[in-house]
């Protein structure tokens, strides 16, 4: 395994904790470096606040996932001792080989039992949801969405224009029955309806903008009132409380569990992906960071995303994830119910560089041309409960400028204007970096982007994300 | 298909829901929508579709109506987006090569960094300035590029001179990015724009300076001026310049003007300067001959004119006087050679000119000190000095031209064996006086040299006599110094008054001005050098007391405070800093040994400065010891500041 400083910020649970690692190794903080004969553990000391000094071990038994132990008594993980011993590897210091300390040696011996132990058991089963209570939550279900559509039809009566006279708390606490009729998904909406009646109150000069957003809220929450009505009832009356291969589970608020997809097939094996892009949003409604990820499966061309929700309140717990280089052979891929991109997630990956024929192989798994990428694109859209957007791979004719708007044309010479889609905000702004493209696109690229409608001249457009190259991928993002 | 009565259905169906479903059916204008869609209805399934539902939604019961609403709103969105348009007519430019770099940079890496160009509030200047530092290539990168611009404006003023600092360290095709959206009208983000430019293009910059002027106002019209004066083919434009344009962008214009060639600029000056002598301050930077000629003869007029009038003169002469003098600055031509021995024979005349209150005026000392810090690598004024002083070796006043000349371009021995006499190391019998003034102009002379340890060599620090002129010229290589010259100044009998100076080392002591004037002499790399000047900074530390300063200077010149460095604290008046202390062992522990960090630490443990703190006393230094001992680094401040 080579180390790079890629892999130490991969491990690293923000920026910030790289660098101060960076900085403890650089001020030469570490002493007593040590690592084992075979070069799987690294440990040394490292001058903290305490009187002593931290011990710190860095564990490469599996390279994808090192096991890192700090003594200090920071809540990140890993720390940013960890990560400074790492940066003292990669800088080359000397470590002097020892036998490995017995503390680590035990530690490792009950890991490798427990993961035997994991590997000797079956997966772990979908548990069997207890019918009583699944009923008496369902039918708790369909009185939150009928209170949630006298709300909807009361706003429209008195008209959205009467947002302005409206209490935000009186949306906020109407969010807060809706978490408590467990229809978290619901929640959010009227969360979001509470943050553009407070927006319409604060800032009058957007409130065009304000009301369109909660047009749109009101009617993707009148699609999932009456979908979800049908389907809970349905349930109900069939007496049926397994899980099912539906977006309305997530739309309601359900969590899904890598055992539940498991249990509906809703996975794959032996996947490869590579990632195309990576983004972060902030969900105001939420409170939430959204870090995202596109992947694509190197197999098929299926482009689907990873989504790690941050919570303001715990950023600090919950580990950041960052761009990702590498190819990833993930043994089990499990897929979230849905339609074009996907969310997915897997429980063990590893990681290798991408060899130079699989690199220039990935162009070619983008969609056949313009044509059908819209067509499916159009499908998806005009679906209430799917994303208003759709992550595509074009074939690149050619790419260039019809007056100041970028173009692309694929080698059909079918066209599609490229702009930065309004929702996401100027920090996913990436179309003008277009034009700073260090180098000319060889034939036989292909662009990553969102495929969307753009209300303002009411035409498909397509914000640019990164270019495939058969040489490199080239990120407008990250 | 013309869908325009479907997009006018769609307007009104959003209306009504911002008006509420109670007023639907008085709306007349979503009615005038519906029947406007009933040719697409009937050609159509879908706009059927939409016409059913509108007329369900115009009939229906009030309590049904949110509903029908929402559902039909739904279908016309879906509609909407199936007939969305896609592409462009036009012909299809391709794409040019950019020039950004493009590496594998993650969102970790380029994030922060982004955040802090484009964001606000404070800790972005040490953010930016460390990636900087560090990791000069992610501001090369395509993405990071466009967000260094905006920060030519940033209302930290320090944070925008070092984004502009950055940028002109880049390629001169990212000028193409700050001409995009360039406004000539605007304020210090676009003069920055210009300043980068004009530093990454140089002459090729000219056409859109040119370009822009027409439009351009205020500062950032002042700013295009100045950048098309650094191109020696905008002459003719210049001398335009100087007719139509007033105040500062005139002044600009001439600042330009004053750095061209060729016979029209000549006769510009010549005019300019008869209609205002004043001008010539901008002849302060020009080191062509013909400025210098200009100056030269200008001068001595003004001098002449002085001279001729024994009244005391007005301060607007007086004004001009003192600008003609500082153009001086520098200058070398044969002109300019001859005013300085005519000055040389009218100093005593000179010497005795008055200012408007009949105060002097000292013109001979400022003209002395004119052409002592003129002095550089120009071969012609360093001969004309020797020259001056040749006359008579034994009058102070071309004395420490003559040493600094020697010092620039003569050998080491030949000047010590030259100029060390005047230094005695002896009280004389006789002529005190005379003989101190010779010794303080030689050490005048040497006080403008010092090791420059960045380029490895002696240097002439650069000039404070004129602003313009010193913020423009970096230091001057210097010929190597005799060793000689360090025991010589410690043992001379007269040291030069020099006010009390902070060191480099910011401890806060204000030291004695020849400590630092013989520290800065001092190449750290010449043993010879180091090993007389280490016992003076040992000697001193203890006279002085400044122990912070002298221990520095002593790790500096790789030696070590141990021995002095108690009784140094303890001569002090003030009893030391934890902090000082950890901070100079820290610096120290970079240097020395662990053993000789331990035996540091046992002597300030020894002279009890700390009695008062037990667990500084007894932890801090106890603790260090053993850290020491077993190997690990020096600590952080952290584990000290208990």
């Amino acid at each position: 395994m080579e180390l790079t400083e890629q892999m130490i910020l991969l491990q690293a649970p923000n920026p910030a904790a790289a660098e101060n690692g960076r900085k403890l190794s650089k001020k030469g903080s570490f002493s007593a470096l040590h690592k084992t004969q075979d070069n799987t553990l690294y440990w040394g000391e490292c001058a903290g606040s305490g009187k002593n000094p931290y011990s710190v071990s860095i564990d490469w038994l599996n390279p994808d996932a090192p096991v890192c132990r700090c003594s200090c008594p920071s809540r990140q993980f890993p720390c940013k001792h960890a990560l400074g011993l790492m940066f003292e590897q990669l800088a080359g210091r000397n470590f002097e080989t020892a036998e490995i300390p017995q503390d680590i040696a035990e530690k490792r011996n009950r890991q490798a039992a427990r993961a035997a132990k994991k590997e000797s058991d079956e997966p772990p089963k979908a548990k069997k949801a207890n019918p009583a209570a699944q009923k008496k939550k369902m039918a708790r279900q369909l009185e939150g969405l009928d209170m949630a559509e006298k709300m909807v039809n009361d706003l429209l009566t008195a008209g959205v224009g009467t947002l302005s006279g409206s209490s935000a708390q009186a949306y906020d606490k109407l969010a807060k029955d809706l978490g408590s009729s467990y229809l978290t998904g619901l929640q959010a909406a009227f969360t979001r309806m509470a943050l553009a009646v407070r927006t319409i109150q604060q800032n009058s000069g957007s409130s065009d903008t304000s009301y369109a957003e909660a047009l749109r809220i009101l009617i993707y929450l009148r699609s999932v009132i009456k979908k979800s009505r049908t389907f809970l009832q349905t349930k109900l009356d069939n007496d049926n409380f397994s899980s099912e291969d539906t977006v309305l589970f997530e739309a309601l608020g359900g969590v899904w569990k890598l055992e539940d997809l498991h249990a509906i097939g809703a996975f794959r094996e032996k996947a490869r992906l590579i990632q195309l892009s990576f983004d972060v949003s902030y969900d105001d409604a939420k409170k939430e960071y959204i870090e995202r990820g596109w992947w694509l499966d190197t197999d098929s061309g299926r482009i689907d995303q990873t989504l790690n929700y941050r919570p303001l309140k715990a950023l600090k717990y919950v580990k950041g994830e960052d761009s990702r280089f590498d190819l990833l052979e993930i043994p089990t891929l499990y897929t979230y119910p849905g339609e074009g991109n996907c969310r997915i997630r897997w429980d063990a990956a590893s990681s290798r560089p991408l060899t130079e024929d699989e690199r220039a192989a990935l162009p070619a798994l983008a969609r056949p041309d313009l044509a059908t990428a819209l067509k499916e694109t159009k499908n998806q859209i005009k679906n209430t409960l799917l994303p208003k957007f759709l992550a595509v791979l074009l074939p690149i004719g050619q790419l260039g400028k019809v007056g100041d708007t970028f173009v692309l044309e694929d080698p059909k010479g079918q066209r599609i204007v490229l702009r930065d889609r309004p929702e996401d905000g100027t920090s996913h702004a990436s179309t003008d970096r277009l034009a700073l493209l260090p180098e000319e696109l060889p034939s036989g690229s292909a662009l990553f982007g969102l495929m969307f409608y753009n209300e303002e001249d009411r035409s498909i457009c397509l914000h640019p994300y990164s270019i495939l190259t058969p040489e490199r991928l080239i990120r407008l993002q990250f | 298909m013309n869908l325009q009565p479907l997009f006018d259905v769609k307007t009104r169906l959003e209306q009504a829901a911002i008006a509420g479903t109670g007023l639907l059916a008085e709306d007349f204008r979503l009615q005038r929508a519906a029947e406007a869609l009933k040719p697409l209805a009937a050609a159509s399934p879908v706009f059927a579709k939409i016409d059913s539902g509108l007329q369900n939604l115009l009939a229906a019961p009030p309590e049904d109506r949110s509903g029908q609403l929402l559902d039909l709103l739904s279908l016309v969105d879906a509609v909407s987006y199936t007939q969305g348009a896609c592409g462009m007519d036009g012909e299809l430019t391709p794409l040019p090569a950019g020039f950004g770099t493009c590496a594998p940079l993650s969102y970790g890496q380029l994030q922060p960094l982004l955040e802090a160009l484009t964001g606000t509030g404070g800790g972005r200047m040490n953010l930016i300035r460390d990636m900087w530092e560090n990791h000069p290539e992610y501001f090369g990168d395509f993405r990071v590029l466009p967000a260094l611009i905006p920060g030519l404006g940033d209302g930290y003023a320090e944070l925008a001179e070092l984004i502009s600092d950055i940028l002109k360290a880049q390629r001169p095709e990212i000028a193409a990015l700050l001409k995009k959206d360039f406004d000539p009208a605007g304020k210090k983000e676009m003069v920055r724009r210009v300043e980068v430019i004009s530093a990454l293009e140089g002459s090729a910059a000219t056409p859109w300076l040119k370009e822009v002027l027409s439009e351009a106002k205020k500062d950032v019209r002042t700013a295009i001026i100045t950048a098309l004066g650094t191109d020696s083919d905008n002459t003719d434009f210049l001398l335009q310049l100087s007719k139509g344009e007033r105040g500062s962008n005139r002044d600009a214009a001439l600042q330009g003007l004053a750095l061209q060639e060729g016979e029209a600029v000549l006769e510009f000056w010549k005019k300019e300067l008869q209609k205002n002598g004043n001008s010539v301050r901008f002849l302060e930077l020009a080191s062509s001959d013909w400025a210098s000629d200009l100056t030269a003869a200008g001068l001595q007029e003004q001098l002449r004119r002085a001279l001729a009038n024994p009244k005391p003169m007005s301060p607007e002469f007086q004004e001009e006087l003192l600008l003609w003098l500082h153009a001086s600055y520098h200058k070398s031509s044969p002109a300019m050679l001859d005013f300085w021995r005519w000055a040389d024979k009218h100093l005593e005349e000179i010497g005795r000119l008055q200012t408007h209150k009949s105060m002097p005026l000292t013109v001979d000392q400022r003209l002395t000190d004119m052409l002592f810090f003129s002095l550089r690598d120009t071969k012609q004024l360093c001969d004309l000095c020797f020259e001056l002083w040749e006359k008579d070796t034994e009058n102070p006043r071309w004395l420490p031209h003559a040493f600094l000349a020697a010092l620039l371009t003569l050998p080491a021995e030949e000047v010590y064996d030259r100029f060390s006499p005047y230094v005695l190391t002896a009280k004389p019998l006789t002529e005190n006086k005379r003989k101190r003034e010779l010794s303080d102009a030689v050490l005048k002379g040497l006080s403008r040299v010092y090791w420059d340890k960045e380029q490895n060599r002696y240097a002439t620090a650069p000039s404070t006599f004129s602003f313009l002129a010193g913020a423009a010229e970096g230091p001057a290589p210097a010929q190597p110094l005799d060793p000689r010259w360090i025991r010589r100044l410690i043992d001379a009998v007269w040291k030069p008054s020099l006010d009390r100076q902070p060191t480099p080392f910011q401890t806060g002591e204000l030291v004695d001005g020849f400590d630092t004037f013989l520290a800065r002499l001092v190449n750290r790399s010449d043993e010879a050098m180091c090993r007389i000047i280490i016992p003076w900074l040992r000697r001193r530390a203890l006279e002085t007391g400044f122990w912070n300063s002298f221990s520095r200077w002593l790790l500096y010149f790789g030696s070590s405070p141990l021995g002095i460095l108690a009784d140094s604290m303890k001569k002090s008046k003030r009893a030391p800093y934890l902090y000082s202390v950890w901070s100079l062992l820290d610096e120290a522990s970079k240097t020395l040994p662990a053993q000789e960090m331990i035996l540091l630490l046992e002597e300030i443990q020894a002279g009890e400065f700390f009695t008062q703190k037990k667990e500084v006393k007894e932890t801090v230094f106890t603790k260090t010891i053993v850290d020491l001992q077993a190997g690990r680094p020096f600590p952080e401040w952290h584990t000290w500041n208990i």
